[in-house]
């Protein structure tokens, strides 16, 4: 391949050039692949080493691990359930609880996943942020997964109005099933909306400072609102330089530094 | 308001012009120089003749809290000499008895540097009335400090009871408040009236009202401990002593003074008792009090790994708090998880009520065949024996189940658990997965979003074409002007190739029928029935321009001619190939 990468651009007058552009291009796939299978090698035996830990009791060790391994190497679905796992048996319930919930994220149907999470959260004291049944409901599929479903809807749609268009006489043959899936489109693009419309136009604070006090405006000196304890997820409904306005499950409303709490998105 | 300022400023300005305004001067005082631990005093410091702009800040005293109440002032007007002055009041009160000095205090006030006096405060303890001040009722309110019994166990709890008496002539209280409440080597809760046990009560002479309150109490240390002197403070309401007038009135209009009662009890002395060595059981966790302990366990017909739920209810008398259940060594077939706990209080003190325990076992193998005897054991400190309670072990049919995993709580349901909530969380999981470190959602890419557009325009191609197919397939003449130039086109080549192989013949037979085709397309008329004679009889060549005509002509004579007088030569055939192209242009661009 490099040959003849060589041989077609030997009578180009920019010879030079391109030679060290393809001799660098070259290089720099050579040494990328290799540094990320290492990557990925160290990640694996550091997630090992967590897990023994873990199974050691040596829970707060094994979660440091963990998010050490999320902050060098990127996130799986499996690193940040075992992180929750860990957080939970460390005694941080805002810290598991916010690992679960962006674990949530990529696999919404793990029902190991949704029972650690149910678990964790009747652990935590105070009114905490409940869910509605819809919302529920439209995260059973991730935001890709809800995606890429209606795009292959959207696609097969477009590919039966298309057929229609090129071989008329296919139509009445192809109605009912156009009609079917374009009803699918429709629902599916509905549900993708309001899934997307959770995900980046609502956000959820986990408290995660032991017990955290919201104060009425967004700076260190405002009065004290109220006190929420580890874990309790609240919705976000402002922000603030480091501060996000939040509101409880009992509707109270108070500022807290984003230092106590982790914010994730709504769904 | 207005009138006030002006008379205001009128005085100030007749005592400046008589100047006879007083010198400035700075003055502190006490209400009293002696008060008794939990009474409070009033420091006034008196500014005359100036204004500060802020109340003077009260040095640290050891032993003596200040808080600010506010300032006064006043101004008189008296034989010419006017007079104004502004005082700051403070509380203060003790938090022990003793001599205490309050220092002379400087304030500069408008550049002006005052000085006060140093003040002398003798705080002296309260005593409990003595039994015949009591029974005088010579206090309006007293209070006494009680315990169920002088001798405790470590760790045991018990009730302190604290008892408000209010003589009958008291008509309300208020401001109760502990002032102090020494516990030394007991852990005290917080004391709370006991509702509903408000009772009267003859001492002595007078009829009290008492008021009870409970304090809990649990003993942290062995030894000689102390339980009080415990003081409080608090303002009774008590006739006016000063009541004139008549007396049928003062019934209905009968006045209150206020008066601070400051309250003591006498100290109480408590023997602590450590836990007896002899006889303690190996599974003793530190329960003291009396208990009953109830067990079940089920489902009792089980598979190798399947959850068996073990419930223990412990009720009774004790610190319920710190009641935990010992680890059963006997079950040593048997996967363990971790116990939940459950309590249900049915005094507000936590000292009375059940505490359930529910634990998750499951057989580790089929040769399992009882849930070994559970036995829970407590040190009863009413007789001053430990105590062990056991239940029966119950029996249990467990099947093997080959390969059958251990359960996984958080995950699976099995049917005789539907309604039991999880007891811990689900196992960690082995394999790390495919780490990923983009997180941005297939919506919020703008490849994922362009890509959509593939099916958008296939679609819109499609239609157009549909769209173009349609029209030519209901439009006859524009079909015939497509086939026609399509033939043109064909045409053209052939003439060029029959110019080039000097085939005259051909040739003008070939342009003669292309002519017919196009004016029959453009005339919409057969091109068989087209002859020169058109070019004078159809309308549309009629006001066709004059070369197209002359060129029609001309190529219908070339044609006639070459039937009787072929053309030779191949530049030649060319040439009329070239003109003809020219005039079929032109004629397409006739409007039919």
């Amino acid at each position: 391949m490099k040959l003849n990468c060589r041989s077609l651009i030997a009578d180009c007058r920019f010879e030079r050039p391109l030679r060290k552009l393809s001799g660098f291009l070259v290089t720099l796939v050579l040494a990328i692949v290799p540094a990320t299978n290492i990557f990925a090698a160290d990640a694996a035996a550091d997630f090992s080493s967590a897990n023994e830990l873990y199974a050691k009791g040596k829970f707060a060790e094994a979660a440091a691990i963990y998010e050490g391994i999320l902050r060098t190497n990127g996130l799986s679905a499996s690193l940040l359930f075992n992180c929750g796992n860990a957080e939970f048996k460390a005694g941080h319930l805002g810290k598991a609880i916010a690992a679960y919930r962006r674990a949530e994220l990529l696999t919404p149907g793990d029902a190991e996943l949704r029972a650690n999470l149910a678990f964790v959260r009747t652990q935590v004291q105070g009114n905490t942020l409940r869910e509605s049944r819809w919302r529920n409901w439209a995260g059973a599929l991730t935001l890709n997964e809800g995606a890429l479903l209606t795009a292959v809807l959207f696609w097969v749609a477009m590919g039966l109005l298309t057929v229609r268009q090129i071989r008329p006489a296919l139509t009445p043959k192809l109605r009912a099933a156009t009609r079917l899936v374009i009803v699918f489109v429709i629902f599916s693009g509905t549900v993708l909306v309001l899934q997307a419309a959770n995900h980046f136009a609502s956000s959820v604070a986990v408290v995660t400072d032991g017990e955290a006090t919201a104060r009425s405006g967004p700076f260190d000196d405002a009065q004290s609102a109220f006190t929420a304890h580890d874990g309790v997820e609240m919705r976000v409904t402002d922000r603030h330089d480091d501060w996000v306005q939040v509101s409880d499950g009992s509707g109270r409303i108070g500022w807290f530094s984003k230092k106590q709490v982790e914010v994730s998105p709504g769904a | 308001m207005r009138i006030i300022t002006k008379v205001w400023l009128m005085l100030v300005a007749v005592a400046l012009a008589n100047g006879a305004v007083l010198a400035a001067s700075f003055t502190s005082s006490l209400d009293r120089d002696t008060m008794t631990l939990g009474e409070q005093a009033t420091l006034s410091l008196k500014f005359e003749g100036v204004q500060p702009q802020d109340a003077p800040a009260i040095p640290h005293i050891d032993g003596l809290q200040f808080q600010y109440v506010g300032p006064s002032s006043s101004f008189s007007f008296i034989n010419g000499q006017t007079s104004s002055s502004v005082t700051y009041s403070y509380v203060v009160t003790a938090d022990r008895e003793g001599q205490f000095t309050i220092p002379g205090m400087r304030a500069n006030v408008g550049g002006q540097m005052l000085t006060c006096g140093a003040l002398r405060l003798i705080v002296t303890k309260v005593n409990a009335p003595s039994a015949a001040d009591v029974a005088t009722g010579k206090d309006p309110a007293f209070m006494k400090l009680s315990l169920p019994r002088n001798k405790v166990y470590v760790g045991e709890p018990m009730l302190g009871r604290l008892e408000l008496y209010l003589r009958d002539d008291v008509q309300g209280i208020n401001g109760f408040q502990l002032t102090s409440s020494p516990t030394d080597g007991f852990q005290a809760g917080k004391a709370s009236e006991i509702q509903g046990a408000r009772r009267r009560s003859q001492v002595g002479n007078r009829v009290y009202t008492i008021i009870p309150l409970s304090l809990p109490l649990t003993a942290v240390k062995s030894g000689q401990l102390t339980v009080g002197p415990f003081t409080a403070n608090v303002m009774v309401g008590l006739p006016s002593s000063n009541q004139g007038g008549d007396p049928f009135f003062r019934q209905f209009f009968s006045q209150t003074e206020q008066k601070q009662v400051a309250l003591t009890t006498e100290a109480i002395n408590v023997e602590s008792l450590p836990l007896p060595e002899q006889n303690k059981p190996a599974n003793f966790t530190g329960a003291i009090g009396n208990f009953t302990m109830t067990a079940t366990a089920g489902p009792t017909n089980v598979t190798v790994g399947d959850p068996i739920t073990v419930r223990v209810q412990i009720s009774g008398t004790g610190a319920l708090d710190s009641l935990t259940l010992a680890p059963q060594d006997s079950w040593h077939d048997f996967k363990t998880y971790p116990p939940t706990t459950k309590q249900e209080n049915s005094d507000q003190f936590g000292f009375q009520g059940t505490k359930t325990f529910e634990q998750i076992i499951s057989p580790e193998n089929s040769d399992v065949h009882e849930i070994p005897a559970l036995s829970f054991s407590f040190f009863n400190p009413d007789d001053g024996q430990y105590h062990t309670l056991t239940q029966p072990a119950v029996g249990l049919t467990v099947k093997a189940a080959g390969s059958t995993p251990l359960p996984n709580l958080a995950n699976s349901k099995p049917a005789t658990q539907e309604n039991q909530p999880a007891q811990d969380i689900g196992p960690i999981k082995e394999k790390l997965g495919t780490l990923s470190l983009n997180s941005t959602p297939l919506i919020a890419q703008p490849a994922f979003l362009a890509m959509q557009g593939v099916p958008v325009l296939a679609f819109l191609a499609a239609f157009v074409w549909r769209k173009r197919t349609d029209n030519l397939a209901n439009n006859p003449r524009l079909r015939r002007r497509r086939a026609v130039a399509q033939l043109m086109a064909n045409g053209f080549a052939d003439l060029k190739k029959y110019a080039a192989a000097n085939q005259p013949d051909e040739f003008f037979a070939t342009l003669f029928r292309l002519l017919q085709e196009q004016l029959g397309e453009r005339l919409d008329c057969p091109a068989s029935a087209i002859t020169e004679n058109v070019v004078e009889e159809h309308r549309i060549l009629r006001n066709a321009p004059p070369d197209v005509r002359d060129a029609l002509r001309e190529q219908f004579q070339l044609c006639n001619q070459a039937r009787y007088a072929p053309v030779r030569g191949t530049s030649e055939l060319n040439s009329v190939a070239t003109q003809f192209e020219k005039l079929i242009g032109q004629l397409q661009e006739l409007k039919a």
